[in-house]
C-alpha cells in the first residue's frame, strides 16, 4: 500500500498560504477523497495513462485529469506542436493564425458548428452561452437540469452556496432530466420568457448514477425550443470528443444552437471553445467578452493536433473499447467476490455504483483500497478513460479490484453472497 | 442574512437547551440546582415552546406545546428574546410568580455558567482540559441543534434543507460524544447519540480538532486534508449540512 509522505508535507505547507490547501475538484474535500488516507495530493509527472506522485508512487489514472487527458499524458505529437509555436509566440498583443486554422477545423469537425471562438474554461463559455442566449432572443429565464454541472458562476449554482444571492438565480428554472412533461409547463408557465436551454447531453452528475436520455428526449426538447425560439445549448464540456468527434449532440440525433467544448479539445492545454449556428453569430458577436489568455496561439496549435489526431485515430471508437475493458475489469472482479458493480453512463465516461450501497459506504472502501494500491478512482464522479491505456492496465486493475473488493468482504462478512 | 425569528428559535432550541448539558457536564451549576425544583416555560410568538424542567439536581429539556410548567416566561416578541439572551431585556413572567426568586438569582447566575462555556477563553481552552471537553460538548450541541432551527426559519436554510435526502447524519467526536441529525422530506431533528442506520458520518478525530473548528482556530479544509475531519457515505447529506453549519454564525455570533 502507498504512503504519501511528501503529498503530506506539501500539504501542510499550502494550507498556510492556499485557501483550502488544495481548493476546488483536486483537492481532498470537493475531491472527495475517502478515506482522505488513500490519496496523494500532488502529482511529479505524468506519461500515458500513468502518474508518478511526490512520493514516487505511479497510478494507473481513470480520473485523466477529469476529462483532459483523452490521448495520453504528455503526448509526443500534441507536446511537440505546442513546443514549436512556444518558440514562435504564446500570448501576444494579437492572436496569431492558428486561431483561424482551429475555428476551420471545429467548424469541419462539429456537425452543429458554423463558427467557433475561444476561451480557457468551461465556465467561460457556458457562462458565454448564456449571455448570447439572452442576447438573441431579449429574454431573461434559462432552463437547466438537476444534477448538471456547467462550472462556477453563481447563476450555475444553487442558493446555499456560500455568496451566492436568490437574485443570482432569479431566472433560472431547474427541472429533472428526462422528465419532458415538467419542460412542456415550464415553456408554458413563460411563454415568450425563456432565451435558452442549457443541458450535459446526458445527466452525469456527481454523487448518484448517470442517467442516458430517453429515446424521445432530445428530439422533443429540439423540436419544442426550435417552436418557442429558445436557444439550445449542448454542454458538451465533459462529453465532447469523448462519444462522437461531431458532438455529442449528434451522437444522439439533434442539433445544438449552441455547443460547448473543453476538457479533450488539447489533451490538457488550456483552451475551450463555443460553437454554433450561423444564426446566432451575430449575436454573440456582439457579446462583449474577452480575457487575458483566451486567444494565447499555443493551447490553439495543441488543440489543432489533439483533434487532428483523434480524427485520425477515431479517438471515441477507442475510449468506447478502452471503456468496454475498464468495465469488464472491474465487474469481474466484483462478481469474484460476490459484489454486483453497475456501470452506467457511456463508457467512455463510466460512474461505477455497487448494488445495496445507496449510501457509497461501499464504494468508498473500494476506493479506498485500489487508490493506495496504485489505481487511482473515485467513489463520487464518474471516471474518465484515455487512448493510452493498455491490456495490461486492464489487467492490473482487475487484480487490484479484486485485492480491494477481498479486503471488503473480510472486512463485511454480513456482505458475502 | 440573519433574521430575528430564526435567531430567537436558535436562541431557545439551541442556546436555552443547553442548559440541559451545562447541569450536566459543569459541577458549579448541578449544584446551584441541587435543591430546585421548577419547570420554565418559554414562550415566543411562532415558535415551538421550551421548558427547562430543573429537578432533583438534573435539567430536562422539552419540547412543545401542552408540557406542565410552574413558571411561563412570555416574550412579546421574537427581538424581545434575543435582546434577553444578549442581557439587554427582562422576560414577562405570567404565571408562576412565587418562582421569580429563582429566576433572578439560580437562572442567572446557570446563564453566566452557560455563556462561560459558550463563549470560551481561548487561554483556559488551551490549558484546561475539562473546561475544554465541556465547552466542546455544549459547542457543538448548540451548533448542531440550532441547524434544525435555520432549516426551518431562514430562507436559504429552508432551500438547502429541501435538498438533504431522507435519513440520519450521524456527527461524531473521537470516542467521546455524538450527535444525529434526523432528516426527512425537509424537516430536520438533532437528537443526542450515535445511530446505527446513519446514512452519512461526520467524523471529528478528537476534542483537541472539533474545539478547533468550533472555536475558528482549526481550518476545516486543512482538517479535512489531515483526516482529523473525515466524511462518509452519502456525500450530498453532508454536503448540504456543512452549507447550513456555515449559516450558523449569522445566528449564534
Ligand atoms: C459539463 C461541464 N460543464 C462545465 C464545466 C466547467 O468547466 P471548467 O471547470 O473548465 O470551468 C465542467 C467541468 O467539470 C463540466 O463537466
Amino acid at each position: 500500500m502507498y504512503i504519501y509522505e511528501k503529498s503530506k508535507a506539501l500539504f501542510d505547507r499550502a494550507v498556510k498560504v492556499i485557501p483550502a490547501g488544495i481548493y476546488g475538484h483536486m483537492g481532498p474535500a470537493n475531491g472527495c477523497f475517502i478515506p482522505v488516507s488513500a490519496y496523494p495530493f500532488y502529482v511529479e509527472r505524468a506519461e500515458g495513462p500513468y502518474f508518478w506522485d511526490v512520493d514516487g508512487n505511479r497510478f494507473i489514472d481513470f480520473l485523466s485529469a477529469y476529462g483532459p487527458n483523452i490521448l495520453g499524458y504528455n503526448h509526443p505529437e500534441v507536446d511537440a506542436a505546442a513546443k514549436e509555436q512556444m518558440e514562435l509566440c504564446n500570448c501576444v498583443s494579437l492572436p496569431s493564425a492558428r486561431m483561424v486554422e482551429l475555428a476551420e477545423l471545429l467548424v469541419d469537425t462539429v456537425d452543429s458548428a458554423d463558427w467557433a471562438m475561444f476561451c480557457k474554461n468551461g465556465t467561460d463559455v457556458t457562462n458565454l452561452a448564456m449571455i448570447s442566449a439572452r442576447a438573441a432572443t431579449g429574454r431573461k429565464k434559462i432552463v437547466k437540469f438537476v444534477g448538471g454541472y456547467h462550472g462556477v458562476m453563481p447563476w450555475m449554482l444553487d442558493i446555499g452556496y456560500p455568496g451566492v444571492l436568490f437574485e443570482d438565480v432569479d431566472n433560472i428554472i431547474t427541472i429533472p432530466f428526462n422528465d419532458l412533461d415538467t419542460f412542456r409547463r415550464v415553456l408554458d408557465t413563460y411563454p415568450n420568457e425563456i432565451a435558452g436551454v442549457i443541458s450535459t447531453p446526458y445527466d452525469h452528475r456527481a454523487i448518484d448514477a448517470s442517467q442516458l436520455p430517453l429515446p424521445d428526449f432530445w428530439k422533443t426538447v429540439r423540436e419544442l425550443c426550435t417552436k418557442e425560439g429558445i436557444v439550445l445549448i449542448c454542454d458538451d464540456v465533459r462529453c465532447g470528443f469523448r462519444l462522437d468527434l461531431r458532438g455529442s449532440d449528434y451522437y444522439y440525433g439533434f442539433k445544438a444552437d449552441l455547443i460547448c467544448f473543453c476538457k479533450s479539445i488539447a489533451n490538457g492545454y488550456s483552451i475551450s471553445a463555443l460553437c454554433g449556428s450561423a444564426a446566432l453569430k451575430s449575436a454573440v458577436s456582439s457579446v462583449f467578452t474577452t480575457g487575458s489568455y483566451w486567444l494565447s496561439a499555443v493551447p490553439m496549435a495543441a488543440a489543432i493536433k489533439c483533434i487532428t489526431l483523434l480524427h485520425e485515430i477515431d479517438g471515441p471508437a477507442i475510449l468506447k473499447i478502452k471503456g468496454e475493458k475498464f468495465a469488464r475489469a472491474m465487474q469481474t472482479a466484483a462478481s469474484d467476490c460476490g459484489f454486483k458493480l453497475n456501470v452506467s453512463g457511456e463508457l467512455s465516461m463510466p460512474f461505477l455504483t455497487l448494488e445495496d450501497d445507496d449510501s457509497s459506504f461501499i464504494m468508498q472502501e473500494l476506493t479506498g483500497g485500489m487508490v493506495p494500491r496504485g489505481v487511482f478512482i473515485s467513489s463520487h464522479h464518474n471516471l474518465f478513460v484515455n487512448c493510452a491505456l493498455t491490456d495490461e492496465d486492464f489487467e492490473e486493475t482487475y487484480n487490484v479490484a479484486r485485492a480491494s473488493f477481498e479486503d471488503i468482504r473480510r472486512n463485511h462478512p454480513e456482505m458475502y453472497r | 442574512m440573519m433574521n430575528e425569528k430564526a435567531k430567537a428559535a436558535c436562541n431557545i432550541h439551541a442556546v436555552l437547551r443547553n442548559m440541559e448539558n451545562l447541569c450536566e457536564l459543569d459541577v458549579t451549576s448541578k449544584e446551584l440546582i441541587a435543591a430546585s425544583n421548577v419547570a420554565i416555560q418559554f414562550s415566543v410568538p411562532e415558535i415551538d415552546k421550551l421548558v427547562l424542567a430543573f429537578r432533583q439536581g438534573a435539567c430536562k429539556a422539552m419540547r412543545g406545546d401542552g408540557l406542565s410548567y410552574d413558571m411561563n416566561l412570555r416574550f412579546s416578541s421574537h427581538e424581545h428574546l434575543n435582546l434577553m439572551i444578549e442581557g439587554k431585556k427582562n422576560p414577562i413572567p405570567t404565571k408562576g410568580l412565587r418562582h421569580i426568586p429563582f429566576l433572578k438569582k439560580t437562572f442567572t447566575a446557570l446563564a453566566d455558567r452557560l455563556s462561560y462555556y459558550l463563549q470560551p477563553d481561548p487561554e483556559r481552552l488551551k490549558n484546561d482540559k475539562s473546561y475544554r471537553d465541556a465547552s466542546t460538548k455544549m459547542l457543538a450541541y448548540t451548533a448542531f441543534y440550532a441547524i434544525p432551527e435555520i432549516a426551518r426559519y431562514d430562507e436559504v436554510g429552508i432551500h438547502i434543507a429541501r435538498q438533504i435526502d431522507d435519513g440520519i447524519i450521524n456527527i461524531v467526536v473521537g470516542d467521546e460524544f455524538a450527535i444525529q441529525l434526523h432528516s426527512k422530506q425537509g424537516v430536520l431533528e438533532t437528537s443526542k447519540g450515535r445511530n446505527p442506520n446513519a446514512r452519512a458520518l461526520m467524523l471529528f478525530d478528537s476534542m483537541e480538532t472539533a474545539s478547533g473548528i468550533l472555536n475558528g482556530t482549526l481550518d476545516s479544509f486543512g482538517c479535512i486534508g489531515t483526516g482529523a475531519l473525515a466524511f462518509r457515505g452519502r456525500i450530498t447529506m453532508i454536503d448540504n449540512l456543512n452549507k447550513l453549519l456555515g449559516l450558523v454564525p449569522n445566528y449564534l455570533g
